[in-house]
């Protein structure tokens, strides 16, 4: 029997439909604006999805999972964790996954946004798999499935999963509000993804994410040039790079290097126009954000378009795994210049793998 | 009303009695093949090992037919003539002026073009005395074709099949069972290769080339056992040219010639074979036929690779060939098109291509499928993904005829049907076939290097 902990932010999403674009500390103005709870009705949707033998749920009581599992006729669950107000906040969803853990889950499911994303990854890190069903206003992390249905789809297959990496992306919710949308790298988190969706498939399958990273790795450092000064964005795949060049990287920001030697870190944009103006050749190795497919301008708003506009947007050298690409169908660039995205054209050739490329579509 | 035909038949007798050598044709001689160690010419006691001396004749034979032996004809009539159909709902459909004509091989009993040189290579083995023939396989078309050739004359056969197809494709491997072969998963532990890669990398989807290395060295290492190669070589490309030179003869029955000939192209035996004939017609400028070879984007050795010497193999075992390639290390993305998952093109071919006597396009899997699809929609044949890549291009030539109002005749080769494959378009309706493409301008950029040859 499978251990899955289930938590739902009752109030996650319900900002968006009157406007206020995240619900983080404005529950109330939402509500007097008339919104209504939209993520009880996704986790119902995902719960009405799971097939009924396999599982047993330990969640939290009322609208933090109880009512929804319920609601979908659900009965073999467990409530570890009750609330003390029915208007339940962050430090709740974080207690109730601490609780969770503590009982042995093998997974997280949530149901929530980018916020509630972020709070039940600051409870388990990278050591407990976590899965989003898409519920909030943002929803930028790489951790979510598509869809509530998309998520039982994984939940159902769980046994044959394998694990991967996935971004939690951190919105600046005031500064979205106010037309800003800031945002950065929180973390990376794992987890479970099915390869192929059909096992009797005549595709091979390339092994796990770890090899297709070293495969990655491997590719980008045999084609290094030294009279060239490399990018290196965030995220575990171009992690790997650095590391194959037997360097430290910044996991969740921007480093530079040149000739096989790290010559900054964590750089931020000014830092790197002026390292620009020290080198002719230049290439930007970036990876998307799982999922929502951003490759530019979310979580790496420091490579802005007055950078692009120096090296040229064919610079741009894009990584991931076949397993991130697999849930990420089309990727997104927004350099905050119309024109400037318009330059990177329909599509992009995404390194994932030893000389092995995809063309994903560009949106 | 005018009588439409939709099937062009010959008789049995119509079955060719010589196979066309393009190598009487070239202007240049081919660039021989090199030792792996010496960096020399080889010779043909190089080749004895692992090859019947026939064979090795007709690799560097220099006359412009070689006969067909009545043994190996007899044989071929089980399937030969292949019939050529006329596409005419597949015209009817795409709204245009062109005239589609395809030749269909997937009428054989394994199902594709390959049994032509699998019965005539062990046909020339069992007149050698060989008893037992080893041979690697992709995605199990020429494996399954050797395994019916070899049970026909008696020999034993092993076939090393690329782990990934033989995990995942059990019943190409169960036809080998059928037909009497023993089919291993490549890399295998019954090879040095084989064990020197499983230690390296024990969960390795294994691939084309190191099949062939196992192969090769079962065969090297086995007394009384040669080794057969589905693809790339000159008498694999010669004794496919029955299909071309029969299209040519049902072409005249419908009183019609090419105007542009395509075929999917891998190691590249099943485009020779279809191509060559009508090369020759251009050679000899009795046409001015477009040639066109269509290749994946993921595996693009033609249109994307360097033509240089290289290696047929991963561990370098074989002679090296001047060959349009990718570098003997390249291994394939996992395409659907398994039998079109190989580092190099045909020496014969890659010098036509470099001679600009035919040209070379690639296409991606998802408009491969698509164009599958709307062919099994008009002409109920599902075809196998190689020689879908071939259909894409007909479409595509089919529709600018349509923009131009030219009627073209197009003629391409159906090189099998996809029965295997249709977990491939399952697939393909879910939307999950990734766009594999090969990142041909980074490895630029990076002078990767191939073998030299001194």
């Amino acid at each position: 029997m499978n251990r899955i902990g289930f938590v739902v932010n009752p109030y996650a999403g319900m900002g968006g439909a009157v406007g206020l674009k995240g619900t983080d500390g404005c529950i109330e103005e939402a509500r007097s604006l008339g919104a209504e709870p939209l993520s009880p009705s996704r986790a119902v949707r995902f719960l009405a999805g799971l097939n009924r033998q396999g599982f047993f749920f330990l969640t939290a009581a009322g609208s933090m999972g109880a009512d929804e599992l319920k609601e979908a006729g659900i009965t073999s669950y467990e409530i570890v964790y009750s609330p003390s107000s029915p208007d339940t906040a962050a430090d709740d969803t974080k207690a109730a996954c601490e609780l969770m853990i503590r009982e042995g889950v093998r997974l997280i499911v949530f149901c929530g946004g980018d916020g509630t994303a972020r709070d039940v990854f600051s409870v388990t890190g990278k050591d407990i798999p976590i899965l989003g069903i898409p519920a909030g206003v943002k929803i930028y992390s790489g951790v979510f499935a598509t869809t509530p249905d998309a998520g039982a789809w994984v939940l159902n297959r769980l046994d044959e999963a394998s694990l991967t990496e996935a971004e939690v992306v951190d919105v600046d919710e005031e500064q979205y509000r106010a037309g800003v949308l800031t945002t950065r790298l929180f973390g990376i988190a794992t987890m479970p993804y099915i390869s192929g969706l059909c096992q009797s498939c005549k595709e091979v399958s390339f092994g796990d994410e770890t090899r297709m990273q070293d495969d990655i790795a491997r590719f980008i450092t045999g084609i290094m040039r030294d009279d060239t000064l490399y990018l290196l964005g965030a995220g575990s795949t171009t992690r790997v790079i650095a590391t194959r060049l037997g360097l430290t990287s910044t996991l969740l920001g921007v480093d530079a290097i040149y000739q096989g030697k790290m010559v900054g870190t964590d750089l931020n944009e000014e830092a790197i126009l002026e390292l620009l103006e020290q080198h002719d050749s230049t290439r930007i190795i970036l990876s998307p954000i799982g999922a929502q497919g951003f490759v530019l301008g979310r979580g790496n708003q420091q490579i802005s378009s007055r950078v692009l506009k120096k090296t040229g947007t064919n610079a741009l050298i894009v990584v991931a795994t076949p397993a991130k690409l697999q849930h990420t169908p089309v990727l997104y660039i927004d350099t905050g210049d119309p024109d400037m995205n318009r330059d990177f054209g329909e599509s992009l050739l995404v390194i994932c793998g030893y000389e092995m490329a995809q063309r994903v579509r560009l949106s | 009303m005018m009588y439409m035909r939709t099937k062009i038949i010959l008789d049995e007798n119509e079955i060719p009695k010589k196979w066309y050598n393009i190598q009487a044709d070239f202007k240049t001689p081919l660039a021989p093949p090199m030792h792996p160690q010496t960096g020399k010419p080889i010779g043909p006691a190089d080749l004895e090992i692992i090859f019947p001396k026939e064979l090795i004749r007709q690799e560097m034979c220099q006359d412009r037919y070689v006969d067909i032996p009545q043994e190996v004809r007899d044989i071929l009539t089980l399937w030969r003539p292949s019939p050529l159909f006329r596409a005419h709902n597949l015209e009817r459909i795409l709204k245009t002026p062109a005239k589609i004509y395809y030749k269909y091989e997937g009428v054989s009993p394994p199902g594709s073009h390959k049994p032509n040189t699998a019965i005539a290579q062990t046909y020339y083995n069992m007149k050698e005395g060989i008893e037992r023939i080893a041979t690697e396989t992709g995605a199990g078309q020429w494996g399954s074709s050797l395994a019916f050739a070899t049970q026909l004359f008696g020999i034993e056969c092993k076939v090393y099949m690329v782990r990934g197809s033989y995990d995942q494709k059990p019943y190409r491997k169960m036809m080998m069972q059928v037909w009497g072969a023993e089919c291993v998963s490549s890399p295998s532990p019954d090879t040095n290769s084989g064990r020197a890669i499983l230690a390296k990398d024990p969960d390795t989807p294994g691939s084309l080339g190191i099949a062939i290395s196992e192969a090769v060295e079962d065969a090297a290492t086995h007394d009384n056992t040669n080794y057969a190669l589905g693809s790339v070589l000159n008498h694999v490309c010669l004794h496919q040219t029955i299909i071309g030179q029969e299209a040519q003869k049902q072409l005249a029955m419908d009183e019609a010639t090419a105007d542009i000939v395509i075929g999917s192209a891998g190691g590249g035996s099943n485009f020779a074979g279809i191509a060559f004939p009508f090369v020759k017609d251009n050679i000899d400028k009795k046409t001015e036929t477009e040639i066109i070879a269509v290749e994946p984007s993921a595996c693009p050795s033609l249109t994307k690779g360097l033509y240089a010497y290289d290696f047929g193999d991963v561990a370098g075992l074989t002679p090296m060939m001047k060959m349009f390639t990718l570098g003997h290390d390249f291994i394939p993305p996992s395409i659907h098109a398994g039998g079109l998952r190989y580092h190099g093109m045909a020496p014969l071919v890659s010098k036509l291509h470099a001679d600009n006597l035919i040209t070379a396009t690639s296409v991606h899997q998802n408009r491969v499928f698509e164009a599958a699809v709307t062919f099994a929609r008009a002409e109920g044949i599902i075809p196998a993904p190689e020689a879908a890549h071939a259909i894409r291009v007909v479409i595509d030539k089919a529709l600018e005829c349509k923009q131009t109002g030219e009627e073209k005749t197009i003629l391409f080769n159906n090189t099998g049907h996809g029965h295997f494959d249709l977990s491939s378009y399952e697939a393909y309706f879910a939307g999950t076939l990734p766009d594999y493409e090969y990142p041909a301008e980074l490895i630029a950029e990076s002078l990767k290097k191939l073998p030299t040859v001194a």
